[in-house]
This record gives structure tokens, sequence and C-alpha cells, in this order.
């Protein structure tokens, strides 16, 4: 068992002592000894999200953590990111409720049709829905269906937060990750192209 | 400890509220409070700018309008260049003009560690003053900014923090809770209270004891920086929260299925947070979307005043 003795060091200096042993060495069992509660709590939050079961030990005036490797295969999913490679990202940013201007009905349909067609294109990383937009996510409608349908086929679904808040969708929205307007720039950026519904 | 005592004291040490308060007359009441710390970006100029809006920030909590300051500054003046110290004080000077007050002094000392802040005099109307300790039933909570920078700024140190992210957190720290006092002065408002060392339970907790009632949140609806999560998860947690969750234990009982981190975040520490806002139940979707169109995006309608007496804080997954 690998032993670190983080006693005098405050936070986040534990957390790091743990993290440079467990990423260097990857020991099976790993006992960490600190001498105030904030860096046991840490040090016990860091090695969970390593994998490891946790046991604290308490002796006058100081801690000892104790980390237990749970199943290996639980490791290698967290190390595993979606694989991606180098295929193209699309990114669909869809910032109204009907498609296209002119009649309302006519619009609703064209936008239902047009999300129900949208598994046709390859590629199709993340659709992100911003103003009006929103409500695609949150009405009583079919989009919710052909959204979520997209979501499980693997398709990332951003929902703008503030959007939601100011038409008080906050509680309706049935599908999607609610968002924020850093995620929204930095998607635009990342996408290879943007096809954008206004 | 006997503290002297005067009629015209409107709010005292005793009441445990963002600042004091001081009757002049009839229509005229001023509002005082001093803050300073340490360093908590690397930017002296931000830093500067950072704790003018979190010293300004009590007078916005309280429903007045910021008038006089002072400086309060310790320099190694021995180890570090005065520009630094310039720096500080041009980024404290800009928050001030942009608050619409005026520096009418300061005193400075040479100590080990450098330490600036300011002492703030505001005006409020007495029939306008808001303190922490009129929850009403039914009341709504509005947060008018997210929540983590405690997190955010021990992740700095440990140099895991992703750069746009501490941009983000230094914006937000910088920001004025002008706007958001402006706006909320054309409302029925019955408290409020800034989010600072406490963390959102904390200062939540001094608005439940003052009112003598208790408040159900929604932890899903509560503003919280983006990419807060695998900071948090991993331990990357101020001593501060949990000192703030020892003594909150009591009071605060969540549901089994909030998540830890964000029961973490909710502890959090924040600098120049800002402002948690009860407003009456009709008005509050009113309010919030006034916040959003005057560009504080990230308010959020987050829980509900309860009647019970029982003075505690009940927080759920959702509404």
């Amino acid at each position: 068992m690998v032993e670190i003795d983080c006693k005098g060091l405050a936070c986040p200096g534990p957390v790091l002592k743990a993290k440079e042993v467990v990423e260097s060495q990857k020991p099976p069992s790993i006992r960490v000894i600190v001498d105030n509660p904030a860096a046991k709590e840490n040090v016990s939050r860091f090695l969970g999200t390593q994998g490891y079961d946790i046991c604290v030990e308490t002796k006058e005036g100081s801690f000892c953590v104790i980390g237990t490797k749970k199943g290996e295969d639980i490791q290698e999913t967290l190390i595993q990111e979606r694989p991606r490679g180098a295929t193209r990202k699309i990114l669909v940013f869809i910032t109204s409720r009907t498609l296209g201007h002119g009649d309302e009905k006519l619009g609703s349909a064209l936008m239902l049709n047009f999300l129900k067609t949208l598994k046709e294109l390859p590629n199709l990383w993340r659709i992100i829905l911003l103003n009006e937009g929103v409500k695609l996510a949150s009405d009583e409608g079919e989009a919710v269906g052909v959204l979520r349908d997209l979501e499980q086929s693997g398709v990332s679904i951003l929902v703008c937060g503030t959007c939601l808040s100011y038409y008080n969708l906050i509680e309706q929205k049935k599908v999607g990750e609610t968002t924020n307007m850093l995620d929204v720039v930095t998607s635009l950026g990342v996408a290879d192209s943007v096809i954008n519904i206004t | 400890m006997e503290l002297p005592t005067d009629p015209n004291l409107l709010v005292g040490l005793e009441k445990a509220d963002d600042a004091g308060v001081y009757l002049i007359h009839e229509e005229l009441a001023i509002i005082q409070t001093v803050d300073f710390f340490t360093p908590i970006v690397d930017d002296p100029f931000y830093f500067g700018q950072i704790a003018a809006a979190n010293a300004l920030s009590d007078i916005y909590a309280m429903g007045g309008v910021p008038k006089t300051a002072m400086n309060l500054v310790a320099f190694p003046i021995n180890q570090m260049d005065i520009s630094i110290l310039k720096e500080i004080l041009r980024g404290g000077i800009e928050k001030l003009k942009e608050a619409g007050a005026v520096l009418v002094g300061g005193h400075s000392i040479e100590d080990r560690e450098l330490k600036y802040g300011l002492a703030v005099t505001g005006f409020v109307h007495p029939k306008r003053l808001l303190t922490k300790r009129n929850l009403q039933p039914e009341d709504l909570l509005i947060l008018t900014k997210p929540l983590g920078t405690g997190i955010v700024t021990t992740a700095v140190k440990a140099q895991l923090a992703d750069e746009r992210l501490v941009r983000q957190v230094q914006e937000s720290m910088a920001e004025l809770n002008k706007k958001a006092a402006e706006v909320m002065a054309a409302f029925d408002i019955h408290a409020c209270t800034d989010i600072t060392g406490f963390g959102l339970l904390g200062h939540l907790g001094e608005m439940v004891e003052g009112s003598g009632k208790s408040v159900e949140l929604w932890a899903g609806a509560i503003p919280v920086f983006d990419g807060i999560e695998p900071m948090a998860s991993m331990g990357l947690i101020p001593q501060g929260a949990y000192r703030n969750r020892d003594f909150r234990k009591e009071m605060v009982v969540f549901e089994g299925s909030v998540p830890l981190w964000l029961q973490d975040v909710m502890f959090d520490p924040q600098t120049s947070g800002g402002l948690l806002i009860a407003v009456a139940k009709d008005q509050a979707q009113a309010l919030l979307s006034k916040l959003i169109q005057g560009g504080i995006t990230y308010s959020r309608l987050i829980g509900k005043v309860l009647e019970d007496p029982s003075q505690r804080i009940y927080v759920k997954t959702k509404q």
C-alpha cells in the first residue's frame, strides 16, 4: 500500500499530492494522512472520483483516508472519453420555434419536419436551442419526442438556461441539457460548420 | 459584550445583517459597511475591482445607493513594487465611478501580506430599507449570480482551472450588484442579502433565522458556473465551505438525490456574489424577466418561502 503524509498541508495541497501519486503509480490501495477535516473530505472526494472505495480512520488530531480500488473496469470507462476522432462536427443553431417567416402553422410544421429529417444529416454533432427555440424542448408538441430520439442516437442537445428562465419554462424542459452562453460560444467555435436557423 | 445603544440605530451588530444602518431623519438613513481581504486573483487591477464590488455590494443588498468610500490598504512596501498597489487602487476607483460613489480618503499600513478593501457609506430612505428579516410565506427567491467562486479560486491554486472559466468568474466577481438593485427597486421586495463568505446556504440561513420561517430550495435551478462539477467532485473545495456546512448542519435538510458536489457548491464561500432576493410570488416572474433583460442573465428562481416556523432549509432536486 502506498502511503502519503500530507500533514501540515492546506487545501488544495493534499488533493494535489494524492493526484500526483495516483496518476503516476496507479496504486491498488493508498493511505493519505491529513491533519484537518477539510483535507479529509477533499481527499475522500478525490479518491472517490478515481474509483477507490473510501474508509477514514481518525486518530488524535489526524485522519487517515484509505482508498481501495474497486474493479479495474470502472477506471477504464472513466478514462475513455467518447471517441470522436477526426469526424467533422456539424452544429445546428436554432433560435426560433418555426422554420422560416410567414404563416405560423406552416412554420411549425416545417420545423417539426426539419427536426425529423435531421437524423439523415451525417456528422450531426450538436443542436443548440436559443431564444424561442427553447420552446421546442418544452412544448407539448411532437418536437420533444424527435429531439429525444436524436439525443438517444448520440447528438448533444443544449438548451439556453437564461431563455428557459425568461420564458418561465425551466420546469417544463423535457429534453436536452441546460446550458449557458460560454458553452454556446465555445460550441460555435469548435464546430466545423454551423447551420443557423433563425 | 454590552454594546452602546441609540434609538436611531436601525440595524446594528446584534442583528447580523449586511451592514449597519443609522437613521439621520425621517427620510434618510445611512448604511455603513467595511470589507477587505487578501488577493484572490493574480491581476492587481482585477483584484481592485473585485474588492470594491464586494465592499459596495452590502449597500445594494440593503436597498441603498453608495455615496462615499474610503480605501483600506495593507501593503508589503519592501517586497512589492508600488506599481502593483497603484493598479489595485485604479481598479477600486473604476468601480466606485461606476457606482457613482466618491473616494473621500483612506488609510494604509505596511504589512507582510497584501490586503485591500473599502469602507463604504450609502443612503437609503428608511421605508425602502431591505433587511434579511422579512421573508414572507410564499415569497419566491431569486439569485442573480452563479455560484462557485471559492471552488474556482481553489482550483486556480492547484493550477487545475480552465482559463476561460477563470476569466468568467473574475468578470462575475467584478460585476457590481448595482443593476440588479436598480431593477428590483420597482418591485415588492420583502428581504434581500448578498452572497459572500457564508455561501448560499449560510446567508439564506441568516434570512431564515431572522424571519422565523423555512425555505424550500430547488437545487437543479441554482445557477452554477459551467465546469464546476468536476472540480468540486475531485475535492477542490475551500476549507470555508466545510465550516459553513458544519455551522448549518442542523438547519439544512438535503433530499437524498441532491448530488454531493452540488451540496458543496451551495456552501462554497463566495467573493462578491449575487443578490438573493425574496419577492412577492405574483411579481417574481416579472422581476426575473426584467433582470435578464437588464443583462443579469444568470438570474434564476431558486426556491420559495414556507410558513413552517421551524427555521429549516429543505433542499429538493426540483420544484
